[in-house]
């Protein structure tokens, strides 16, 4: 069985991604409607159309993903 | 929500961004993201990446509980065996093209074995073949590439395929070898994914990586078109044609679950022109749109496979033909 690899590490994070990811739906819902509203009205969906939203979102995943670590730590 | 209105944001977006991204929106607007019919006969399509592929598929095969991830095969390998039953004969040889671990054959021999007398079961993985379900009927595990056949002409009474025909690169090549290797009045009976397969997928990683990163590029392979199988056959000799649609639906909990799922079934994107990265601030976004376009009131989101069933026959005398023109003895009216 090889070791840690940054195949194994990659995957230990994506596996972790929808705990954290279901913390921010508030989040994700804005931006989804955000970029949604683009396939329905006459605005063209551009790079950074939905910046903000987005940055909000990644926000909130961020301090998700700094919460887990903390409680990692304690654990130990 | 169709793909339709993702290929409106698909044309509007397709001036700005990098070059491979603008590649991808010429081929999609050219042919309507779908494949098996460009209209040349002689310039087979590259468009995946066999090696890969057969990696990627021992890997999917040498997982530990590989057996959670076969819930799709199973499904459309039931279905195609409940078409092999509707024809009321039975098969001494039958060929199972891409047949993985033998979905197919662990149906037939539940509910009828007799049907089949032998089997020849075909796969590009080794490991997959090693992990072969147990089966009434007499099998043999062959190693080989659906496009390039180890059998003689007029060998096989029955060819069955499920599910893997969307990987091969020449489908109307591949089809002939097919109707080649079929005895006269032998029958094909296939299931493949084509069509909306994945458009959920598909469009909110579009969408995504244009908001994000100003372009995108394919991450879900193109597919046949159902009106385009009916002359993929014909062309290939078959006759007396069924085709028909299924739409399978199946719920995940959210965006990486269904490419999780996707890759523990060997069906990871393998087409030369794909990324090889995905950036993770598009991950997180890709999922934020996936759960909010086609997401379900419990939270959970769809993905559509939509598969394909044909039926063909390689021609024999004994088959009914068209009566002559003129040939009528009595009126309509």
């Amino acid at each position: 069985m090889s070791g840690s690899n940054v195949w194994s590490r990659s995957r230990e994070k994506i596996r972790l991604f929808p705990e954290l990811f279901a913390q921010c739906t508030g989040e994700a819902a804005v931006y989804g409607k955000c970029v949604a509203a683009t396939t329905t009205g006459r605005q063209e969906l551009k790079k950074d159309l939905c910046a903000k939203e987005f940055e909000a979102l990644k926000t909130c995943f961020i301090s998700a993903v700094s919460d887990t670590k903390v409680q990692h730590v304690l654990k130990c | 929500m169709s793909s339709g209105l993702c290929l409106r944001v698909l044309r509007g977006s397709g001036s700005a961004p990098a070059a491979s991204s603008g590649s991808w929106s010429r081929f999609l607007s050219r042919s309507g993201a779908r494949r098996g019919l460009s209209g040349s006969n002689s310039g087979t399509m590259n468009v995946f990446n066999r090696e890969m592929k057969k990696r990627q598929k021992n890997w999917a095969g040498s997982l530990q509980d590989g057996q959670q991830y076969d819930y799709l095969r199973d499904e459309v390998g039931s279905r195609v065996a409940d078409r092999v039953y509707d024809i009321a004969r039975t098969f001494p040889l039958a060929l199972d093209l891409g047949g993985g671990k033998g979905h197919i054959a662990e149906h037939l021999s539940q509910v009828q074995p007799e049907v089949v007398e032998r089997l020849f079961l075909t796969d590009g993985s080794e490991e997959t073949l090693k992990q072969r379900r147990k089966s009434e009927i007499p099998t043999r595990c062959v190693l080989a590439d659906e496009e390039f056949l180890p059998f003689k002409e007029n060998t096989f009474d029955l060819v069955v395929s499920s599910l893997s025909l969307h990987w091969i690169n020449d489908l109307p090549g591949a089809l002939k070898q097919i109707h080649q290797v079929l005895k006269p009045d032998g029958v094909f009976i296939g299931a493949m994914v084509g069509g909306e397969t994945l458009y959920e997928l598909r469009c909110s990683l579009q969408l995504a990586e244009t908001e994000r990163e100003g372009g995108f590029s394919p991450h879900v392979s193109p597919y046949t078109a159902v009106t385009d199988l009916g002359n993929l056959l014909g062309r290939a000799g078959f006759t007396m044609l069924t085709v028909d649609i299924d739409e399978v639906q199946v719920h995940y909990p959210g965006i990486i679950e269904v490419m999780t799922d996707l890759q523990g079934m060997g069906e990871s994107n393998c087409a030369w022109n794909r990324r090889s990265l995905l950036h993770r601030d598009t991950i997180l976004a890709a999922a934020a749109i996936y759960k909010e376009m086609y997401g379900s009131e419990d939270g959970s989101v769809p993905a559509t496979f939509e598969i394909l069933y044909m039926i063909g026959w390689k021609p024999h005398e004994s088959q009914a033909k068209p009566a002559k023109r003129g040939s009528a003895t009595q009126h309509q009216s």
